[in-house]
């Protein structure tokens, strides 16, 4: 090997991905002092490198794209529905009399009732509620992750991506806060059979005897009774926690 | 969905469900912020820059191919917008060594601390392209294939490519710790 192609292997060896299987690079090292200087040299450099601090974006970055977003998402809307009617302007004394006809005789029927634009407002708020909840959910911080489970009470109950993200949070996130909030919040789906389930399931998972009571509680008050062999699992399992399996008893008791 | 990968989540941001764009922006605001502050220096231009980052992906969404890495799309429009932003506000190719020096405000034993600030000056003055392919392959770790995909090269080129970055930087970084040491 030359000094020009052993130089080309000098990142990868930076970078502890070099293939060296025949050794031809290391014996080149060990007999050229010009490239062993070199490459140890840049390597400490290369070392310094990665050890140059990451910054945190400040707040305002995401107050900011939450903001665009939102703006372009109505943009989007008010587009289309431009669309419709006004690249043809042919149609466009008839569709605004249809319109017409059509809006004072469903406004004259939905008296009483949202306005299809008050929906739409409501439908988007929607939507971002659901977005923010889900990507708190998803943060490093616990008390980004806690403030996603509050987002999850503000969504309907029938979502199943935000009840997926709250029974994947009681099953792992790594803070017991985060896991009793998000059990708290799965109270708001206890009409969903997916929900239902996912509780019961998780008091087999779960280590933590705030947890593991805070479930209990709630197929009590939900009435589980298919939670009846998950709590005689827990109350038979050695090593849990002594007042939580009177606990389980108590529950065991309530729903017999 | 919730676990859904970057690549499907773009993909339904191009079909119309632009609030998957918010997950995508989770997942990937902070190393597009260290990438841009890593090659300027300037913590409220590269906040400015992920801002745009993320609007030219909605607008350029349909260039998006599912077939390809989403990262290394995503850095091709960084790449892209820093140097339209320098363009327009006429900076120069390399930003100023102030700038680098007032990122500095992590507390480290003094001899890194030392070390780390020579370092940044040597980046300053390092030429962009030099200075990009470093931020890329160091700080944001990414493999060789997807930096042949951002820069439009193969595996080998990026490798001499970085080889050379490094060997430029050094000769900087030397060059000024000689003179601290002198």
């Amino acid at each position: 090997m030359n000094c020009e192609s052993a130089r080309t292997q000098f990142v990868d060896y930076w970078r502890g991905t070099l293939e060296d299987a025949d050794g031809e690079f290391h014996a080149h090292l060990a007999s050229c002092e010009r490239c062993r200087a070199e490459a140890e040299d840049l390597r400490d450099l290369w070392s310094t490198l990665g050890a140059m601090p990451d910054e945190d974006p400040s707040m305002r970055l995401r107050v900011r794209f939450y903001d665009s977003l939102r703006t372009w998402r109505q943009r989007e809307e008010q587009r289309r529905q431009l669309f419709g009617w006004l690249r043809h302007p042919a149609f466009q004394a008839a569709a605004a009399l249809a319109i017409l006809v059509l809006g004072v005789g469903t406004g004259y029927l939905m008296r009483g009732r949202d306005t299809t634009e008050v929906s739409q407002l409501r439908g988007e708020v929607y939507n971002m509620r659901q977005l923010v909840a889900l990507s708190l959910l998803q943060q490093q911080s616990a008390s980004d992750r806690l403030r996603g489970v509050n987002y999850a009470y503000r969504v309907e109950q029938s979502d199943p991506q935000v009840l997926s993200a709250l029974l994947t949070t009681v099953d792992h996130d790594s803070s017991v806060d985060v896991r009793l909030a998000a059990v708290d919040a799965l109270r708001n789906f206890s009409a969903s059979p997916v929900g239902r389930t996912g509780l019961v399931q998780a008091l087999g998972k779960q280590e933590s005897p705030l947890v593991q009571i805070a479930i209990l509680d709630q197929v009590v008050e939900m009435h589980e009774k298919a939670a009846v062999p998950a709590i005689q699992t827990l109350i038979s399992t050695t090593g849990v926690n002594p007042e939580v399996k009177q606990h389980a008893q108590w529950a065991l008791r309530q729903l017999q | 969905m919730y676990e859904a990968t970057d690549s499907s989540l773009m993909q339904a941001v191009r079909e119309g469900d632009l609030g998957a764009l918010a997950i995508l922006f989770e997942r990937h605001h902070r190393s597009l912020f260290n990438y841009f502050v890593h090659v300027n220096g300037n913590r409220d231009l590269s906040e400015d820059l992920v801002q745009d980052v993320f609007m030219r992906m909605l607008k350029y969404r349909q260039t998006f191919k599912p077939d390809r890495p989403f990262t290394a799309w995503m850095y091709q429009i960084a790449r892209n917008a820093h140097v339209d932003t320098i363009a327009k506000r006429k900076f120069e190719v390399g930003l100023g060594e102030k700038e680098f020096a007032a990122v500095n405000t992590i507390d480290e034993n003094l001899k890194r601390k030392q070390e780390i600030g020579i370092l940044k000056r040597a980046m300053a003055m390092l030429p962009l392209e030099k200075r990009e392919l470093l931020v890329l392959s160091r700080y944001q770790n990414l493999k060789y294939e997807e930096i042949a995909q951002i820069l439009g090269c193969d595996v080998g080129a990026v490798k001499v490519r970085v080889y050379r970055a490094v060997r430029a930087l050094g000769q900087i970084y030397f060059e000024l710790a000689g003179q601290r040491a002198s």
